[in-house]
């Protein structure tokens, strides 16, 4: 008995440290508050904006960019333009200052990252960012660590999408699932690296 | 007996604090808190990021006034302006148009055009719609008879109320969309889908 209680308190341990080291713990969830509460729920769930209307670069460039505050001004100088929760967006335009977005995605500084190779895969923006078009405030969904970027490394054909379907955050697999893997495995096979160097550089 | 009662009590303790904290899966505006910070923030400008040094507080600077880009150098100015060498409009595309450029203006159009102008070029869009902006008709009579490099023109530098769309779409795809454009107007006129106004 008291040796089933002593061995109680170790397993707790490892217990925790398992469950609340992890990234599924220290990471998934945050929500942070942004200076402007813009709404990807409103702009991309009910008006139907395309991501790369405002993320014009994720396809050609490593980083998929925050848009600059005139790309808010092409609607809001016409509608809610008065609006003093729009105050920062109209001053950043007036004086050039950038807005100090809270970035919510970040990998380590020592992992490499390209949007515009994983788009280019066919990965979709919700398998790693989630279904942002339900998101009032972004909020992390994915663990964005090394053993959650490997499962797919090893085996990216489910999370695999028709590259004109990447932005869609609906889409879903067609029930045959696995002739459509086979079909983007032969007209684009990936081979995504799983060595050290492929992410650290 | 008392020791494995205190045992017992602090694992109860452990598990109430451990319900009772956050479990996984739960929101929180303070940034994580990594249990082995290793080199995860590096001192080290990354794009977009904030800088403690440049006075307007950006790491990313604007290029010096006058500085050419590698194949920055726009000698073609049909294609990057749609103005021809007498500065008037270029009447047709530079661009050789062929279903693929059609199909990506399509797309581009999708994207940037559509939220204002429609799927159909009407100018029925969310403007139009929730603020009751004038948008304009791809198909009324002025625009389907402007030379290809107005439309460019317009694309790159906006017009009236409308903003230049210089930024996020390269020339390439500013052509292809004038093609899609043309297309859309082409169809309308002939009657053929997308001509039920």
């Amino acid at each position: 008995m008291a040796a089933i209680a002593g061995s109680l308190g170790p397993l707790l341990a490892i217990a925790g440290v398992w469950y609340y080291f992890s990234p599924w713990y220290t990471d998934v969830g945050y929500r942070p508050v942004q200076p402007v509460p813009y709404s990807h729920k409103l702009h991309v769930g009910e008006l139907g904006l395309d991501c790369r209307y405002c993320h014009a670069s994720v396809e050609i460039s490593a980083v998929a960019n925050i848009p600059p505050t005139q790309t808010c001004m092409n609607c809001h100088q016409l509608v809610k333009r008065d609006s003093p929760l729009l105050a920062p967006i109209r001053d950043s335009v007036t004086s050039g200052r950038p807005m100090r977005w809270v970035r919510v995605h970040k990998l380590p500084d020592y992992a490499f990252f390209a949007h515009r190779a994983h788009v280019a895969a066919g990965i979709g923006c919700v398998s790693c960012h989630g279904r942002i078009d339900e998101m009032d405030v972004v909020t992390q969904t994915t663990p964005l660590s090394m053993s959650w970027c490997l499962d797919c490394h090893r085996n990216p054909g489910p999370n695999r999408r028709p590259v004109s379907e990447v932005t869609n955050m609906k889409w879903t697999p067609p029930r045959d699932a696995r002739a459509l893997v086979a079909q983007l495995e032969r007209d684009r096979p990936v081979n995504p690296p799983t060595d050290c160097s492929g992410c650290h550089r | 007996m008392i020791a494995r009662r205190s045992q017992v009590l602090g694992a109860l303790a452990l598990t109430a604090l451990v319900t009772a904290g956050c479990a996984r899966g739960c929101t929180s505006a303070r940034p994580p808190i990594h249990i082995n910070p290793s080199m995860d923030d590096q001192p080290k400008a990354l794009p977009q990021s904030a800088s403690a040094f440049f006075y307007d507080g950006a790491s990313m600077r604007q290029p010096i006034p006058g500085t050419v880009a590698i194949d920055g150098l726009k000698e073609d100015t049909a294609f990057h302006t749609g103005k021809g060498a007498d500065g008037e409009f270029v009447a047709t595309s530079p661009v050789n148009v062929d279903e693929a450029v059609v199909e990506r203006g399509r797309q581009r159009y999708v994207i940037y055009c559509q939220p204002c102008h429609d799927a159909r070029g009407d100018g029925r869009g969310i403007l139009y719609q929730r603020g009751n902006v004038p948008t304009a008709s791809m198909h009324q009579e002025e625009i389907v008879k402007y030379p290809d490099g107005r439309v460019f023109d317009v694309i790159t530098n906006g017009t009236g109320l409308m903003a230049g769309y210089r930024w996020p779409i390269p020339p390439a795809d500013r052509w292809a969309i004038v093609a899609y454009v043309r297309e859309l107007e082409r169809k309308r006129l002939a009657g053929g889908p997308g001509s039920v106004r």
